[in-house]
């Protein structure tokens, strides 16, 4: 696995993604590094959510190419998909399962090996979940307690990129928070993520880079540092105008 | 990584209760169902072998008597019951056991072939192959309907998929955690099954345990056609209700309707003839055919003159019955074969109709299908023309000399004694194969496409 951030991890060129008489995705041209949080931005429909379905191989692009760490999605789609971990807006589990069974279930699929069960509670520990909720049916859990787990499967699988799918929505902001934070420590340990968000706030407090998208078109990209929370929220608008 | 999709899905099955309660029942009904067949097959076994018993008893221990007299009177013959009776009643109790072995002509007394219903076409004997049959693709739509439809609503296909799992991981996983249940559940029934072969003194061991094996290899089969479409279906539903309501929709036309529909088509291309049609023709033919021969052979139609006496009567019937013979031959291999017609046909409709081919199939490794029924039929006939053939003999070698003691003549024990018992030994599990090989290839044909079918519906994203 090439972890050199110079490379990107994840890439597009010129990815085009048509459904009908509709463009999903136009000419969308983007990377992220290890070690980079990527936030993309957009309204309902904008092509955020199509985009992270071409990285998982559930949509086949109309023309351009994906990569993930190199390899091309359509190519080799399976082995792409064993480089990420993806985290939906809500991370479905078994509901008779506990957190923990989930975990070792998840991470077993990943890897392909069966993973000690103690450094499975680690992870879940890591990320805020206590032994005694780790044996509780996740029929019993709370939305933040199941991204949690996400989180806690994509640790366990190593995986060297992170696609969430607006993961804070709905999250009280405690637990935003708190996922915001798990999110900087898997980018400090040189995972590349990429994220798409409506929440400005979340998008500014974690990213490296933003990304917005308007109607499949990748409209333009920021540097996080370069702004403020106001030009951020001007600067949507005016694309979402536009 | 399939055992392990395979291991969850089991512990789903189990902590959401559709196996321990579901399945518990089924497995329940099986094993009763195996111990009262059992308990059917040896009570009724003894009692034949008792009946047969006394029968021939009364045979030996006949007054002195005219030998046509005792060829009237005859002997019944009884069906021994095959020990795998006990999983598949088969056709028998339909078409009897007991056959009259009587002068004159072939006994249907017991075996009615040219009923409009027959055996073949009948349907629902509470058994384990009637549990194994219609109840068993039921059970697989009950702990599999969800399978697919069930996590992609949920989400937690996307979230498999996502990880980069083949859908054919899920499948096979999915297929073996289904497969696994039913073998759970099955076992107890396996084991009672295998001791009540195991404890078969009359029936080669061997054998039943090959016809067992058989039969199991069969129902895998069925039932894992069964899972496969009820995977396949789960896999292309939009949603679990409606991939339900598929199944249902699907098991009530293939186990219910289907199979009835295929019986009058079947009979529609091999057609069968009425009791009463069947009747009529033989004894027309039988009529005819005395005509001739006794013109061929005895010079005269006319029965008893000056020019057949009467002390010609055991040579007139030998010749009665030889002509009856051939014609009651052709009469009954008409018949037979129009029953075997449509068994074929029965076992092709299997591609599309399953159920046909592992009734079929299950019935003739049981030994009570069609092809096992008329091997004994034959024996008995066979018996009965000893019988006749014995008497008649007698009655030429004992024929009156003096013109006017026809009816004095009568014959002893030596002369009934010189008839043997009625032996019967089923055929071999090698005959059961023969006559079934189709179903079985009916079978395994059905298990491959439905496994295709299921790997084409396989969602390659959520």
């Amino acid at each position: 696995m090439d972890r050199s951030t110079d490379n990107p991890i994840l890439e597009t060129i010129n990815l085009c993604k048509r459904f009908g008489e509709t463009q999903a995705l136009h000419q969308v041209n983007l990377h992220v590094k290890s070690g980079e949080i990527y936030c993309l931005l957009g309204a309902n429909g904008a092509g955020k959510t199509t985009l992270v379905n071409v990285f998982l191989g559930f949509l086949e692009p109309t023309s351009g190419t994906a990569y993930v760490n190199g390899r091309d999605v359509t190519g080799d789609g399976l082995a792409c998909k064993r480089e990420i971990a993806y985290i939906p807006e809500q991370v479905m589990l078994y509901g008779v399962l506990s957190g923990i069974e989930n975990l070792e279930y998840f991470a077993e699929l990943a890897t392909g090996e069966r993973q000690d069960r103690s450094r499975l509670l680690a992870h879940l520990e890591e990320v805020g979940l206590d032994r005694q909720a780790a044996v509780r049916r996740v029929s019993t859990y709370s939305k933040g307690m199941r991204q949690k787990v996400g989180i806690a499967i994509a640790l366990a699988k190593r995986a060297c990129a992170l696609l969430l799918d607006e993961p804070t929505s709905g999250l009280d902001p405690k637990a935003a928070s708190e996922f915001s934070q798990l999110l900087r420590e898997a980018r400090d340990r040189g995972v590349a993520i990429l994220t798409t968000t409506h929440d400005l706030f979340h998008a500014k407090q974690t990213s490296s880079r933003i990304g917005i998208m308007n109607q499949g078109r990748l409209v333009t990209e920021l540097d996080s540092q370069e702004l403020g929370n106001a030009d951020l929220e001007a600067l949507y608008l005016q694309h979402m105008k536009a | 990584m399939i055992r392990r999709i395979a291991w969850r899905e089991f512990i789903e099955f189990i902590r959401d209760g559709r196996l321990p309660l579901v399945g518990g029942l089924f497995a329940v009904l099986l094993v009763v169902l195996l111990a009262v067949g059992w308990l059917q097959e040896s009570n009724l076994n003894s009692e034949r072998s008792a009946a047969q018993g006394m029968d021939y008893n009364d045979w030996l221990n006949q007054k002195n008597r005219h030998p046509h007299d005792a060829a009237h009177q005859g002997m019944h013959v009884f069906k021994p019951i095959p020990r795998l009776f006990l999983i598949d009643p088969g056709i028998d109790p339909f078409v009897g056991s007991t056959i009259w072995l009587r002068s004159h002509r072939q006994s249907e007394v017991k075996f009615r072939p040219a009923q409009d219903l027959t055996g073949l076409q009948r349907f629902g004997t509470l058994s384990a192959a009637w549990m194994l049959q219609i109840l068993g693709p039921l059970f697989v739509i009950v702990l599999g309907f969800g399978a697919l439809s069930g996590e992609r609503e949920q989400g937690t296909l996307r979230q498999t998929l996502s990880l980069g799992v083949a859908p054919q991981q899920i499948l096979w996983g999915k297929a073996l955690a289904l497969a696994g249940s039913l073998a759970l559940l099955l076992l107890p029934a396996l084991l009672l099954a295998l001791t009540g072969a195991g404890s078969a003194i009359e029936q080669d061991r061997l054998d039943l345990l090959i016809r067992l094996i058989l039969l199991g290899v069969g129902y895998a089969l069925y039932l894992g056609i069964a899972i496969f479409v009820t995977l396949a279906v789960s896999a292309v539903a939009p949603s679990s209700r409606i991939s339900l309501v598929l199944l249902i929709g699907l098991w009530i036309a293939s186990v219910i309707v289907a199979p009835r529909i295929a019986a009058d088509l079947s009979k529609a291309w091999h057609p069968n003839p009425t009791g009463v049609e069947f009747n009529t023709r033989l004894d027309n033919d039988l009529e005819h055919r005395y005509r001739k021969v006794w013109k061929e052979k005895l010079g005269t139609e006319k029965r008893w003159g000056p020019e057949l006496p009467l002390n010609r009567w055991g040579e007139a019937l030998k010749v009665d019955d030889h002509a009856g013979y051939e014609v009651t031959d052709e009469h009954f291999a008409r018949l037979w074969d129009a029953f075997a017609l449509q068994q074929q046909s029965q076992e092709w409709i299997g591609l599309a109709v399953p159920v046909l081919a592992i009734r079929g199939f299950s019935m003739g490794m049981a030994g009570t299908d069609f092809f096992h029924h008329r091997e004994f039929a034959q024996a008995a006939e066979r018996q009965r023309r000893l019988i006749q053939d014995t008497m008649s003999k007698d009655l030429i070698e004992h024929a009156d000399p003096l013109g006017n003691q026809h009816f004095s003549y009568k014959a002893g024990s030596s002369l009934w004694a010189s008839v043997p018992p009625f032996e019967y030994s089923p055929p071999k599990v090698g005959f059961a194969l023969r006559h079934n090989k189709t179903s079985l290839f009916v079978l395994l044909a059905g298990l491959l496409t439905w496994i295709g079918i299921a790997h084409l519906a396989m969602p390659r994203s959520a």
